[in-house]
């Protein structure tokens, strides 16, 4: 089987952890993205799978058998890293088949897997240009061209859009899935871009500080977060977290209450945990300038305009809750009444940042 | 504009005035390389000779094995030269990709040779090289100079400029070392490479105290010591002669610095290619 398994996997740079014992299966031919905030690890996964980083404990599977000791050379993967590393002194040519070459992969099988990669990646006519004389994205593929002739097992790809301007971003994200499903290989994919990570991804791996947060799909991930960080990360606006307290089928933050279905007041009975974390996205939040049933009183501290739609902060109990509207017709300072919609909302341990779980019925 | 140009105008006559400066010598010695002797002491700073002559030249290589004088260096300097760059291009790459124990206590203590002066290593290298029987030998002058703490310190510097992620697609490919000093590396650092070549075929070109000891017949002699032939009390006080040994002496460097010029000035490579 084509899959690279992290067993007990830690990483030190001498006292500084940066990968927390690490337990990941990647499967067969997915797209598995790594995703996280600067520093947190997920370059390092990668370039521990390339062997580029050796191991401080724990054991790498790749293809069943423990790589550990592999050198990078003999781990049949492919990697297109994030400055391109394309060889300034060869043509564009020489720098997709360079490889090919050393290893004296006859001339013809050359041409072909040539002709193949550039007529996939839109090259043609450029063969015979230097790095210094492509645009970022014409760069960007040939550092993917250089990774398809290879023709390995894994592919690995370290933050490879983030030079590229959003425009170009959009359209070599659709390039790499049709990439990923034209040659099939076990794609592994770092970036800190939740929008890419989400459209690329069959499954999305959530590192912050070195520990593996959530890995799931990327519906998931979004609507059913395993923790505060997750939910925190995921979305932009990110999602509302404010303490609260659970007692008799109701939730208290500060003075006021809020009414729980009895669905999630099941769950909370289950999980045992009183005191909690609420978390609700700001698309998710009903709020009104008029009284409604079940719904927590604030006032607006201030508004922002993002084009298409409004972003209201509101305070409420002294916590700050941001919620979005097509259109607006609150000012600062004006009382509003809000309710979260009880299907989209998160609750979680307050001790341990942990999701109490979901009913059953969501 | 008038405060610029009165302030550059400051500096153009200070670089023309060390221009001036650096090549009166070497002026003054083709000069005199074409003057008589006589006209030589009347008409001294005479840049155009009154009656120009060879005859310099033809002493010059009439008196001494000239020819050979001129390979004799020539070899010299060529063998240290490469063989310094060899070993500094690999040192550096070793210093730089591979990690070992005491990696930097042992690059430190490399790099402090630098600072050991000649005249320390001189007696223990004549012994070992008369031990070797390489008295009055051009090896004896080569051996102990194939390899050099400032290359090292040089090309690594050079080497550290390359961005890591190319030599681990190379590593990815599987390719050996020496493939990627040669495929990549030397590409990429070539002009550090280069003038460092020669900065050590200029030193070894103008050696003279290490070759004196070892060198004694005039047939394996070297061109700074032909010139010391003709300036000392051996040669007399024939001052014009030795100038055209100097120029003679000259020629060489200076073809090789006006190939490799461009790669003298610019010793940056262009490394890293980012979007």
């Amino acid at each position: 089987m084509k899959e690279i398994i992290f067993e007990n996997i830690c990483k030190s740079y001498g006292k500084t952890k940066v990968v927390n014992n690490l337990n990941l299966t990647i499967k067969e031919g997915e797209r598995l993205v790594l995703l996280g905030p600067s520093g947190c690890g997920k370059s390092t996964i990668l370039r521990i799978i390339a062997g580029l980083e050796d191991i401080t404990s724990g054991k790498l599977y790749m293809n069943d058998d423990c790589v550990n000791d592999v050198p990078s050379g003999d781990r049949n993967v492919a990697m297109v890293f994030q400055n391109y590393a394309l060889f300034p002194h060869m043509t564009v040519e020489d720098n997709i088949t360079y490889g090919l070459k050393v290893h004296k992969v006859p001339k013809e099988e050359v041409k072909k897997r040539l002709e193949a990669a550039l007529e996939m990646l839109k090259l043609k006519g450029l063969e015979n240009r230097k790095p210094k004389d492509l645009s970022g994205g014409q760069r960007q593929r040939v550092a993917l061209a250089r990774a398809v002739v290879k023709k390995s097992d894994f592919f690995l790809l370290d933050e490879p859009l983030s030079n590229l301007d959003a425009q170009l971003r959009g359209h070599a994200r659709k390039e790499l899935v049709k990439i990923h499903e034209t040659c099939g290989q076990t794609f592994v994919y770092v970036t800190h871009d939740q929008v890419e990570a989400m459209t690329v991804g069959d499954r999305v791996a959530l590192m912050n500080e070195g520990t593996l947060q959530m890995i799931d799909t990327p519906h998931n991930v979004y609507n059913k977060p395993a923790n505060v960080f997750t939910a925190k990360f995921i979305g932009a606006p990110s999602t509302n977290i404010f303490p609260v307290d659970y007692l008799d089928g109701k939730i208290a933050l500060g003075n006021q209450n809020l009414i729980l279905p009895q669905m999630w007041i099941n769950k909370i009975v289950d999980s045992g945990c009183k005191n909690l974390y609420f978390g609700i996205r700001p698309e998710h939040i009903n709020f009104s300038r008029i009284e409604i049933d079940n719904a927590f009183k604030g006032f607006v501290k201030y508004i922002e305009d993002y084009g298409n739609r409004f972003g209201i902060y509101i305070e409420v109990e002294g916590n700050e809750i941001i919620a979005m509207c097509d259109k607006n017709q609150l000012k600062s300072g004006d009382i509003v009444y809000f309710s979260p919609d009880f299907t989209k909302i998160h609750l979680f341990d307050r001790n341990t940042t942990m999701s109490i779980g979901y009913p059953e019925e969501l | 504009m008038k405060i610029k140009f009165t302030s550059e105008l400051k500096w153009h006559i200070i670089l023309i005035l060390f221009i001036i400066v650096s090549l009166f010598p070497i002026v003054f010695a083709i000069s005199s390389s074409f003057k008589t002797l006589n006209e030589a002491y009347s008409n001294v700073f005479g840049i155009i000779p009154n009656s120009p002559t060879i005859n310099n030249y033809t002493e010059v290589f009439t008196r001494l094995p000239f020819f050979k004088i001129t390979i004799n260096t020539f070899s010299i300097a060529a063998c240290v030269t490469l063989f310094k760059t060899i070993t500094a291009l690999f040192a550096a790459y070793s210093f730089v990709y591979f990690d070992f124990k005491y990696k930097n206590i042992i690059y430190f203590f490399l790099i402090s040779t630098i600072f050991i002066p000649f005249t320390v290593t001189m007696i223990p290298n004549y012994l070992t090289i008369s031990k070797l029987n390489l008295n009055d030998n051009l090896l004896g002058v080569i051996l102990p100079q194939l390899s050099d703490a400032t290359g090292i310190f040089l090309i690594r510097q050079a080497i550290r400029g390359v961005p890591p992620s190319l030599i681990e697609v190379a590593k990815l490919e599987k390719i050996g070392h020496l493939r990627i000093i040669k495929d990549i590396l030397v590409p990429l650092v070539k002009p550090a490479i280069i003038s460092t070549g020669i900065m050590f075929f200029i030193n070894s070109w103008n050696e003279y105290v290490w070759p004196v000891l070892i060198l004694k017949s005039k047939e394996n002699f070297t061109l700074p010591l032909a010139l010391q032939l003709f300036i000392s009390s051996e040669g007399g006080t024939d001052f014009t002669i030795a100038m055209a040994v100097s120029v003679v002496t000259m020629i060489i460097p200076l073809v090789l610095y006006i190939i490799f010029q461009k790669y003298i000035i610019n010793t940056f490579a262009s490394s890293g290619i980012k979007g």
